[in-house]
């Protein structure tokens, strides 16, 4: 969600008009480029079955299975929709000409089987580099409990998936995961995670260390190789996704749960530099939740092309928990109010052009619905839109930028993945 | 004979336990209406709920563990918000907790959430408290056992 919203917005750039420009730019050379790349994926995938959600499900017949529906959505520069999501080991890749509404085969990111992520606030990443590879970024767990690498992958131009990576030099059986990506305007793949390097550390030294921290890699050869791992900011929450955007400069903005003194789970936003050096760390919201637990419920954030930071996240405010939207400005919040009902959940929010969009999903006390709230002035005003409900189990929502044009893609067991556009 | 008998009655109460490692009963939705229900218990009761990617939730479940070891009228109840995978029971035997364990069947994840607890937002850890006399409070993060006592009307 957060990411892949992320990955278009850095393929659009993130101002909305120079965004837009850019993206139409585009459509003539790297569109080109990322349907010789997507031909020669489709020539690598022969006939690897589509899968259907429904089939997971049935081999559940002895046990319950786990639903890993974690999948990630982003228009290419080719205007085609592609996903990203889990099967058995395997991360593969979807497109869809037509927003949603049919699905080609899926090919095969990694060879090599190996584990892989994909539910709650885990999922597969996808973005663009500005020559037109396919960019996929995932969290391996590895054996110990709580840890995992961040990998990474990318198709050249008229090739297949190349052998992932590791993104960072850290080898510790540890905590690297709740992976985030974006590419940012002069080009840059940024990988941002949770990482507990240093509550390691500190847990052998016997001193307390609040929570986690955020590291972060940088390539600046379009995902090639990265550059060691800088650290972003000690004491984020442990296991909320990261919400990543480009400021209007075209660099990198991250979002995330932190613990702040003594155990209060507001929020963090920090920026790297261009040349990937992180900027001070501030708070960004002030609701104060003072709490030892884990709210698996991390924020998101766009950036219009005025700079207005757009953001919704998940907090309890006065013995509530309720999703909110603000616009982050100077160390306050503006504009601060609740979304939806008393169980909204998992929001995700985007821009495109003055469009500003925030889906979420929602429990009735029978089915879990899709629900949007859509401006057409910058955050001004909302109307608010009912999309779809499902009956069983779901993934986050998140929303997608094609242009000016925004998304809404939600997978859910019983119905897969489908897309509502937000006009 | 007596150390034969000794060694037979560990081998079997060893795979017993073992056997009750991966013993999680999946809940459904009537599963969880009946469990948050005051009215289904007659004594102090705890339900825990948790996951095995909850790093907040250990604590918890070992101060319920000592609680029921503690006071015998104390129902401690376990639900795992997750379907159980191999490995789910290592968190709860490490510190020793029994009693009934749940763990996420096939509905919809959000419906048993609801079900168990609307007021509940999927944080954990979240303990829902009562006390066998009609009252049930819940509280989300790491508690306290004075807390807890009180909650389950254990107070000395």
């Amino acid at each position: 969600m957060v990411m892949m919203t992320m990955a278009e917005r850095a393929t659009a750039g993130a101002g909305s008009e120079d965004g837009s420009a850019m993206t139409m730019k585009r459509k003539g050379s790297a569109g080109r480029l990322a349907a010789a790349v997507l031909l020669a994926l489709g020539c690598a995938t022969g006939a690897f079955a589509q899968h259907a959600d429904h089939a997971a499900g049935k081999t559940a017949a002895a046990r319950p299975a786990r639903p890993e529906l974690g999948t990630s959505a982003a228009f290419g520069p080719d205007g085609v929709l592609y996903a990203v999501s889990k099967d058995g080991q395997h991360v593969v890749l979807q497109r869809s000409a037509d927003g949603g509404t049919r699905w080609d085969a899926s090919v095969i990111v990694n060879a090599e089987p190996e584990a892989i992520s994909a539910d709650g606030e885990n999922r597969p990443k996808i973005a663009f580099a500005p020559d037109g590879s396919v960019l996929v970024s995932w969290t391996r767990p590895l054996a110990k409990p709580f840890t995992g690498e961040i990998r990474f992958a990318r198709a050249d131009t008229g090739q297949g998936f190349g052998s992932p990576i590791t993104v960072h030099r850290d080898r510790q059986e540890i905590t690297h995961r709740f992976e985030t990506m974006t590419v940012t305007a002069s080009g840059q793949v940024v990988l941002a995670w949770i990482d507990k390097r240093d509550l390691e550390v500190a847990q052998r030294a016997k001193r307390d260390y609040r929570g986690a921290a955020i590291y972060a890699a940088v390539s600046d050869d379009g995902g090639r190789t990265f550059r060691p791992e800088v650290k972003v900011g000690d004491h984020s929450c442990e296991c909320c996704r990261i919400a990543i955007a480009n400021d209007v400069d075209g660099l990198p903005l991250m979002l995330w749960r932190h613990v702040f003194e003594p155990n209060e789970r507001d929020h963090a936003l920090a920026k790297l530099g261009s040349d990937g050096t992180p900027g001070a760390v501030a708070r960004a919201t002030f609701d104060r939740w003072r709490v030892d637990a884990c709210p698996h419920h991390g924020p998101s954030l766009a950036v219009s092309g005025d700079g207005t930071r757009h953001a919704v996240w998940f907090n309890e405010k006065d013995g509530e928990g309720r999703v909110f939207y603000g616009r982050l400005k100077d160390g306050r919040v503006e504009g601060q109010r609740t979304v939806g009902g008393e169980r909204a959940a998992h929001a995700d929010i985007a821009v495109g052009g003055e469009r500003v969009a925030i889906v979420w999903k929602e429990f009735d006390g029978e089915r879990t619905q899709l629900r949007a709230e859509v401006s057409d002035d910058n955050g001004g005003r909302f109307r608010s839109l009912s999309l779809a409900a499902t009956d069983g189990a779901s993934d986050q929502p998140q929303v997608i930028r094609r242009g000016a044009e925004l998304l809404a893609f939600w997978r859910t067991r019983n119905e897969g993945m489908k897309g509502y556009w937000l006009r | 004979m007596k150390r034969l008998k000794n060694l037979l009655a560990a081998i079997v109460w060893m795979s017993a336990a073992t056997s009750s490692a991966n013993d999680f009963v999946p809940l459904d939705r009537a599963a969880a209406t009946a469990v948050a229900d005051p009215a289904s218990h007659a004594r102090p009761t705890i339900v825990a709920l948790w996951s095995f990617e909850c790093v907040h939730c250990k604590k918890n479940l070992k101060l319920f563990a000592e609680m029921a070891k503690a006071h015998p009228r104390l129902q401690l109840i376990t639900i795992a918000a997750e379907p159980a995978d191999d490995g789910l029971a290592a968190p709860l035997d490490r510190v020793g907790v029994t009693g009934k364990r749940f763990a996420y069947g096939d509905d919809s994840p959000e419906a048993l959430a609801y079900a168990l607890d609307a007021k509940w937002r999927g944080e954990l850890p979240r303990t829902l408290l009562f006390d066998g006399r009609g009252t049930r409070e819940a509280v989300s993060g790491v508690v306290a056992e004075a807390v807890v006592l009180r909650a389950l009307g254990l107070q000395k």
